[in-house]
């Protein structure tokens, strides 16, 4: 008796867990099926947007269901499926290697070499050469987008990393002007001292600096260059790491000053990261921070500081010179998409006014982008030259200057500085995570170590990164 | 007719006990089928594959070539590899000397008490019952720098100033390892609170009579009696705190200039921030041989004991 029921539970088992078996079997072939034969019939094409709005930003969405509909009565084949993704580095490989990438998607400036390299994105020369695009994009981020003269992607826009400002702040610490405009540092040195009185004044930490992760070394880049630091050389066609020169050494010091001599840091820069930095400076906790002209939303729409009380200005010049940190938002498109696909998405990105075409669907795109940047109280400032073509940029330009929200005066000084020659700057050239990795370590020990030798941590990193160099780059 | 039955379940009976061997194994394996199978699947497999990929270069998930132990040199190269490593030991290390001796406490503590044994029970568990994320994330706040950080909230009452907690490179480890101790002693305090109470009272009653004191029972009593159980419980604590990921992760990413940073997190970054999965694999396979010797030599150091 007590066999029987043995067997039968035995039997039970094993049939659960065959039609288990079976069942992950059928729906793999379920779900491999769309990628494994794409029949992209010319009357049945599906764009699936990962570039979709998240579900809270009902406004977002609205905009883009209007947009929807402009392409489809335009391209009625073309089946849109919404797919927000937020790109992130733990889910996106699973998606792109189970083929669930959307069709275009919208990455990180840090990523598309590592994008390229490792197979996940689509070459679409073909296509933009097609639409004559190819030659519409700024050159420099074409490169950022492109390997081996193929290029994966476009930009959603540019940025060029600036010096945001809290000007509530500046107004309580009685650095405005008659007209309310910030007194803004102008070099490095005077940027300490004029934290110092905010921090004396009010109470809020003076400038938020980055510790925490890669983010570190990428602000820390833009102050080592200005004090004339340039942190990989090539020589004898071999990489040299140069983290340890007596300029960028300066620089290190100024940042070990900023913590113990001046104390004007937010509590914990070891802490601080790219979305934490716009939180203290949106909620007052600092005054000033290294921000992008494509990031004016953090502050404000995120972090609910009000859209006329934030400015954002140059950088300050050091002995090196004044530089600003140039790149790009891409939109990248999956491996897996077929030419049809893309086509479709890039014709969406049309619609949405941010390709370099100027019908009046594009333009209607640029209007409803600047009106929905006013209801959600974001800064419509100008963007930065992501495209070259000339009536576009105009185009752009008018329906900006129309829905302006903003005193441009708190913004003038930046875009001025841009156009000057030599002050865009791209960033160092190889194994740049790597490198941005052993300069915010450095960062942590002096913001962290009152006694930390400077020189002594920077032989350390420049030790490693060359030793980086040497096994991946000087083959 | 019933006579026939009869006959019947008797050739059936006799039938059965000819291969009564076969039919017995054949009914374990049975029962062990499914699991032997999802085991190979989920488990094994992907263990056996995680080995090759480590021997391998890859392009995102698709193996390119044998490239023999380049892959462990490279990592071996790597300026994060030894603190790394040295993190790791100094996390376990750490673990024991914080860890190890809370939950016994705990659990000789309750087992003597008279009045609300169950409240207490609960309450040393309760800490396990927050997902982990959430216990990092708190400790976070209680440990966050300046002014705002509750605990020097707390001291700031007593007119103490504001300090650093986990950016301070010689507090970290042992910060993050009190706050794993809070959160998992409970669980391994219930399982030694178990062991005592299967302790024969007599053994307590002998001693009693001998004339012991609480000290004494607890020394010549309690403790040869828990000795085996901890000793498994230690090799499976260094085995967890080894792994250690998460909460260096969130609380300090692996800083203050790498005073935190875990040998798993290089596997994290490895494979979730470089997409490099074959080093990560590599990684991967340096921890199970750490783990697999370090196990070894702590039972064979064990065996020698018993014996």
């Amino acid at each position: 008796m007590k066999k029987g029921i043995l067997r039968l539970i035995s039997l039970v088992l094993l049939l659960t867990m065959l039609s288990l078996l079976a069942g992950c079997a059928k729906s793999n072939t379920e779900t491999a099926a769309p990628a494994a034969t794409p029949e992209p019939t010319p009357e049945e094409i599906t764009l699936k947007l990962g570039i979709w709005p998240e579900d809270t930003l009902a406004d977002d969405i609205k905009m883009h269901e209007n947009w929807v509909k402009t392409f489809n009565s335009k391209y009625p084949n073309v089946k849109v499926v919404p797919a927000y993704y937020k790109y992130a580095t733990d889910t996106f490989v699973s998606l792109a290697e189970s083929g669930n990438l959307p069709t275009v998607f919208e990455t990180w400036y840090t990523e598309p070499q590592k994008l390229i390299e490792g197979g996940f994105v689509k070459d679409i020369t073909a296509e933009l050469k097609e639409l004559g695009w190819d030659n519409a994009m700024n050159p420099t981020i074409r490169e950022l987008l492109s390997k081996d003269g193929k290029i994966y992607g476009i930009p959603r826009d540019g940025y060029a990393l600036g010096l945001m400002l809290n000007v509530e702040l500046f107004e309580k610490a009685g650095l405005v002007d008659a007209n309310g405009i910030p007194q803004y540092p102008k070099t490095w040195e005077e940027l300490a001292q004029c934290a110092k009185t905010i921090k004396d004044k009010t109470g809020s930490a003076g400038i938020c600096i980055l510790a925490k992760d890669n983010a570190g070394g990428w602000h820390y880049s833009s102050i080592a260059w200005a004090f004339g630091a340039q942190m990989e050389a090539l020589k004898d066609g071999k990489w040299v790491a140069q983290l340890n020169s007596p300029e960028n050494v300066a620089a290190m010091s100024f940042v070990k000053d900023l913590k113990w001599k001046y104390d004007v840091l937010t509590a914990d820069p070891t802490n601080e990261d790219w979305g934490t930095g716009f939180k203290a400076l949106g909620t007052g906790e600092a005054a000033m921070y290294i921000g992008a002209n494509d990031a004016v939303n953090q502050p404000t729409q995120v972090n609910k500081l009000d859209v006329k009380k934030l400015a954002l200005v140059p950088l300050p010049a050091g002995p090196g010179g004044q530089y600003s940190l140039m790149g790009g938002t891409p939109y990248m498109f999956s491996a897996k998409a077929t030419a049809e696909e893309v086509k479709a998405a890039l014709n969406y990105i049309e619609v949405m006014g941010k390709a370099p075409v100027t019908t009046p669907e594009s333009l209607a795109g640029m209007e409803d982008d600047a009106k929905n940047k006013v209801t959600a109280g974001i800064p419509v400032i100008p963007d930065f030259p992501a495209w070259t073509d000339p009536e576009f940029i105009k185009a752009k330009q008018e329906a900006i200057s129309k829905n302006s929200n903003i005193d441009m005066a708190l913004y003038n000084d930046y875009y001025e500085k841009l156009k000057q020659n030599g002050n865009l700057h791209l960033e160092e050239p190889k194994l740049t995570q790597d490198m941005y990795a052993e300069l915010t370590k450095v960062l942590q020990a002096v913001i962290t170590d009152k006694n930390a030798n400077v020189q002594k941590l920077l032989d350390t990193a420049n030790a490693n990164l060359q030793s980086l160099l040497d096994s991946q780059v000087n083959k | 007719m019933l006579d026939r039955m009869l006959e019947v379940n008797k050739k059936r009976i006799t039938k059965y006990k000819m291969s009564e061997n076969l039919k017995h194994n054949m009914g374990g394996w049975l029962v062990m089928a499914p699991t032997l199978l999802l085991f190979a699947f989920f488990v094994w497999e992907p263990l056996l594959e995680s080995v090759r990929l480590s021997f391998y270069s890859a392009k995102g998930m698709k193996l390119i070539e044998f490239v023999g132990f380049k892959n462990y040199i490279d990592v071996f190269r790597h300026p994060d590899f030894l603190p790394a490593v040295r993190n790791t030991f100094s996390y376990t290390i750490w673990s024991l000397v914080i860890g190890f001796l809370v939950p016994i406490v705990l659990a000789i503590l309750i087992n003597e008490m008279v009045h609300a044994k169950s409240l207490f029970r609960v309450g040393i568990y309760f800490p396990n019952v927050v997902p982990g994320l959430a216990t990092v994330l708190m400790w976070g706040f209680i440990f966050k720098p300046g002014k705002t950080g509750v605990l020097n909230i707390i001291l700031g009452q007593f007119g103490i100033e504001p300090m650093v907690w986990l950016s301070n490179p010689k507090l970290t480890i042992p910060l993050i390892v009190l706050t794993m101790t809070w959160k998992a002693a409970g669980a391994t305090a219930l399982i030694y609170l178990a062991a005592l109470q299967g302790i024969n009272p007599e053994l307590y009653e002998a001693a009693i009579i001998d004339g012991a004191g609480i000290w004494d029972r607890i020394r010549h009593v309690t403790i040869p009696n828990l000795r085996n159980l901890a000793r498994t419980l230690l090799i499976l604590q260094v085995i967890a705190v080894f792994q250690i990921l998460y909460e260096p992760l969130v609380m300090t990413n692996g800083g203050p200039n790498n005073a935190s940073i875990s040998i798993m997190q290089l596997v994290f970054k490895y494979a979730f921030e470089k997409f490099d999965y074959p080093k990560a694999a590599a990684v991967s396979v340096i921890i199970s041989i750490f783990l697999i010797s370090l196990t070894a030599v702590y039972n064979k150091f064990n065996k020698e004991l018993d014996i």
